[in-house]
């Protein structure tokens, strides 16, 4: 279980900081739902370790990831953009998130290559990120995602300014996904989105 | 429990209880091999400069105001200094404006790299094809003798300001077109929409682009000429025109007076740390040399057939300036090089001229190499330090060579080895150590904007895939560090190459560098020989920054990455 407990932050210039307080179990997905500017990603970077909170406490299975580096959280994230390392083929990007040293066994290599081909995009690894169109790219940084094999999905808008084909697609990946029992905590503008991915609504 | 619970229970585990860190993933290696450098450079150079007034004991600082000498030496120092900046800047300025209304021209990027070559091209080399163009037997002097019956002296402050003009104004107009070409394209699609004239364009966008990095290259100018060593021995013609470097030279090497030269060092150091100090507490050393890395915008080209021309005009008479005296190096070392290499018909290769090419070679390979390193271990620190003090620390260690005589700092270093320092090739390491020193400044501002180039989104994915230390370097900085890396260490090297200071202090006569030989020959008037030592050192030069050039390039692809010419924008080659 994912808890999210007073977690208090504002930036230097903000007069009147955010408090987030939510939990959410393994398997769901919790979208976070709120103006421009109402915190949604500042939660995101939060969540991940990329901003450090005034106060309060992120728990995951009662143990405290407040002290923890991004790289040990359990958690992985996408974006809306810039998720991939635009000098890296859609191969090494997927397998720097399987080893951060791309080491990669055959089965590894396997793994990505099944992947590729379960996102329609097979006979695309060795492509530049720079070659793919936006809904391709979302697919390789949610592939890098899944096979990164962590419990936690952090969602910052991924699916806006995709076309329709792509958003089926990535919402059925994700969909997959809490069956499986991934937890996603879902940043999004769209009520399509969170009515077919959300269990619960966190308003800012 | 399931199979997706023992799954989740996993990935905690594994990620809440560290597994195999990456190689150099702990923070201390970015910060401490960085400081312990940057320290040991400010304590070498601290250390030098002290040794020398140790054992000298300096003299009555009230000499300076006394002594006619050392007044005459000072104010032609500074004087010189002011000129050249002044003339250096009025050539880059329209230089730097035109290359930015014309940019597709063809020959535009050879200009450029011809541009930046200045930066390494041996000073004592590019003397001798300024004394055929300029000098009293020169082209352009006999040109302006018959057509305008003036005559000119090449020697005395005339050779020296124009030697500093010869090497500064295209290293500005370089820098200049930079910033002139990051303005913002907003901007330049508004001047270009209003259709402003050339006054109002350079009110409007091009002054405020060049005015923020305008006193930075000053600075930079200001303290390359006064600290300019081998233009001003040879084409400084008397002691009427001697500069703080010259003066301390002969104090060390003729008149063995070193308490005088550590005084005259710390005249130096006063005044171009005063300068660095002013420029660096207002942020103007950002971007002190080319990087190609800028794209250039596609402003609108010179509007009107007149302009154009007066445009071409301009950068013809420029691009005259820079050609001329290399043309010269080149007809003038041409017929000599058989001979230079294979003296009297001989088959057998010219030792002299093979064992200073090695000796040079053996200094300036590792200089570039150590240089390169610290440079880049400097950066690493400086970077990752939150600490204040550590950050000054490396930003003194950066600028601090610009400023201290080497000569100074050789001698320095020298009385503080001598017990330990005995054979020439001891002397040769010092002299490698101080070439290294004195590259880092240059070789540490190309490599900063590229390791600095990964933005904020990459930061953090890295951070998040736990892609740290050593396998930070090699998936995300090398691919874009191979091509400037390489551009770094053919600078460094090739300023090293060059090196006519250090060496004619600490180098024996009969164990020449290339330098040393050319000016040796000089001095013996063996002109046709001296013209092929020069020609043979820029072939040299150029022969290593095509080898930079080809290390710098991927030769195949390696693991998943494949190079990509387009989405990372990694800089064109000299």
């Amino acid at each position: 279980m994912l808890e999210v407990r007073n977690l208090v932050f504002a930036y230097p210039d903000q007069e009147s900081p955010w408090n987030f307080d939510f939990t959410v179990e393994p398997g769901q997905c919790i979208a976070v739902h709120g103006a421009s500017g109402s915190g949604k990603s500042t939660l995101m970077n939060l969540l991940a370790g990329f901003l450090e909170p005034q106060s309060g406490d992120i728990l995951w299975q009662d143990k405290s990831l407040r002290h923890h580096a991004p790289w040990q959280r359990p958690m992985t994230s996408v974006f809306q953009e810039h998720n991939l390392f635009e000098h890296l083929s859609v191969d090494a990007n997927i397998g720097l998130g399987i080893h951060p040293g791309l080491k990669l066994t055959p089965r590894n290599q396997q793994a990505i290559d099944e992947g590729l081909q379960s996102v329609g995009l097979d006979g695309f690894g060795k492509r530049l990120p720079g070659d793919l169109s936006g809904g391709q790219r979302q697919r390789v940084a949610l592939l890098r995602a899944i096979l990164r094999q962590q419990p936690v999905l952090l969602l910052d808008e991924p699916l806006t300014g995709l076309d329709s084909d792509a958003r089926d697609l990535l919402r059925q990946l994700l969909l997959d996904q809490k069956a499986r029992g991934t937890l996603i905590v879902l940043a999004s503008h769209d009520d399509e989105d969170r009515r077919i991915l959300a269990d619960n609504i966190y308003k800012l | 429990m399931n199979n997706l619970a023992k799954r989740q229970q996993h990935s905690l585990r594994s990620h809440l209880t560290p597994g195999r860190p990456a190689p150099f993933s702990r923070p201390g290696w970015q910060l401490w091999p960085g400081f312990a450098i940057a320290g040991a450079l400010v304590l070498l150079s601290l250390a030098g400069l002290g040794a020398l007034v140790w054992e000298a004991s300096l003299p009555d600082i009230s000499q300076l105001w006394q002594s006619r000498y050392l007044r005459t030496v000072v104010s032609f120092t500074i004087w010189q200094a002011f000129l050249s900046v002044l003339l250096s800047l009025l050539v880059a300025i329209p230089i730097a404006r035109i290359l930015a209304r014309q940019p597709a021209f063809s020959g535009r990027a050879f200009l450029l790299r011809l541009m930046e070559l200045s930066l390494v091209l041996p000073s004592i080399v590019a003397v001798s094809g300024l004394v055929s163009v300029y000098g009293r037997q020169g082209w352009f002097t006999g040109f302006a003798s018959d057509w305008f019956g003036a005559s000119w002296n090449l020697y005395g402050i005339n050779g020296i300001v124009l030697a500093h003009v010869f090497f500064n104004a295209p290293l500005a107009a370089r820098i200049l077109l930079q910033a002139i070409e990051g303005a913002p394209p907003s901007q330049l699609r508004v001047a270009a929409q209003l259709g402003l004239g050339r006054w109002w364009y350079w009110r409007a966008v091009e002054w405020p682009a060049i005015k923020p990095v305008l006193p930075g290259v000053a600075a930079l100018v200001f303290t390359l000429c006064f600290t300019s060593f081998a233009i001003v021995m040879t084409l400084g013609g008397g002691p009427a025109a001697t500069t703080i470097e010259v003066a301390i030279y002969q104090s060390l090497r003729f008149e063995f007076d070193s308490g005088q030269a550590a005084l005259l060092a710390m005249v130096q150091l006063i005044i171009c740390g005063f300068l660095w100090w002013l420029a660096a507490r207002r942020g103007l050393t950002a971007s002190l040399l080319p990087d190609r890395r800028v794209a250039s915008h596609r402003t609108k080209a010179g509007s009107s057939l007149r302009a154009r021309f007066a445009d071409g005009t301009i950068l013809g008479l420029f691009v005259l300036f820079l050609v001329m005296p290399l043309l010269a190096i080149l007809i003038r070392g041409l017929p000599g090089m058989g001979s230079a290499f294979f003296p009297l018909g001989s088959f057998a290769v010219n030792p002299a001229l093979l064992d200073a090419t090695m000796r040079s070679l053996a200094i300036a390979l590792p200089a570039g190499l150590m240089s390169v390193c610290a440079a880049l271990l400097i950066l690493a620190c400086g970077t990752t330090s939150k600490r204040p003090a550590i950050t000054r620390l490396t930003d003194v260690a950066a600028y601090l060579p610009l400023m201290i005589p080497p000569l100074v700092l050789g001698t320095g270093l020298f009385l503080l080895f001598r017990p330990s320092l005995g054979s020439s090739n001891e002397g040769l390491v010092l002299v490698t150590l101080i070439n290294a020193m004195m590259a880092l400044p240059f070789v540490l501002q190309m490599l900063k904007g590229p390791l600095g180039s990964l933005d904020s989104a990459s930061r953090q994915q890295a951070d998040q895939l736990g892609i740290l230390g050593w396998y930070r370097w090699r998936w995300l900085h090398w691919p874009r560090m191979r091509k400037p890396l390489a551009l770094a260490m053919a600078y460094g090297t090739g300023l090293s190459l060059g090196d006519f200071g250090v060496i004619a202090l600490f180098g024996t006569p009969g164990q020449p560098t290339l330098p040393v030989l050319l000016y040796q020959q000089l001095g013996s008037y063996r002109m046709d020989a001296a013209a092929a030592t020069g020609l043979w050192l820029v072939l040299l030069l150029l022969v290593l920054f095509s080898v930079f050039n080809r290390l710098g390039s991927p030769l195949h692809k390696t693991g998943l990455a494949t190079k990509s010419p387009r989405s990372v924008p990694e800089p064109e080659h000299a």
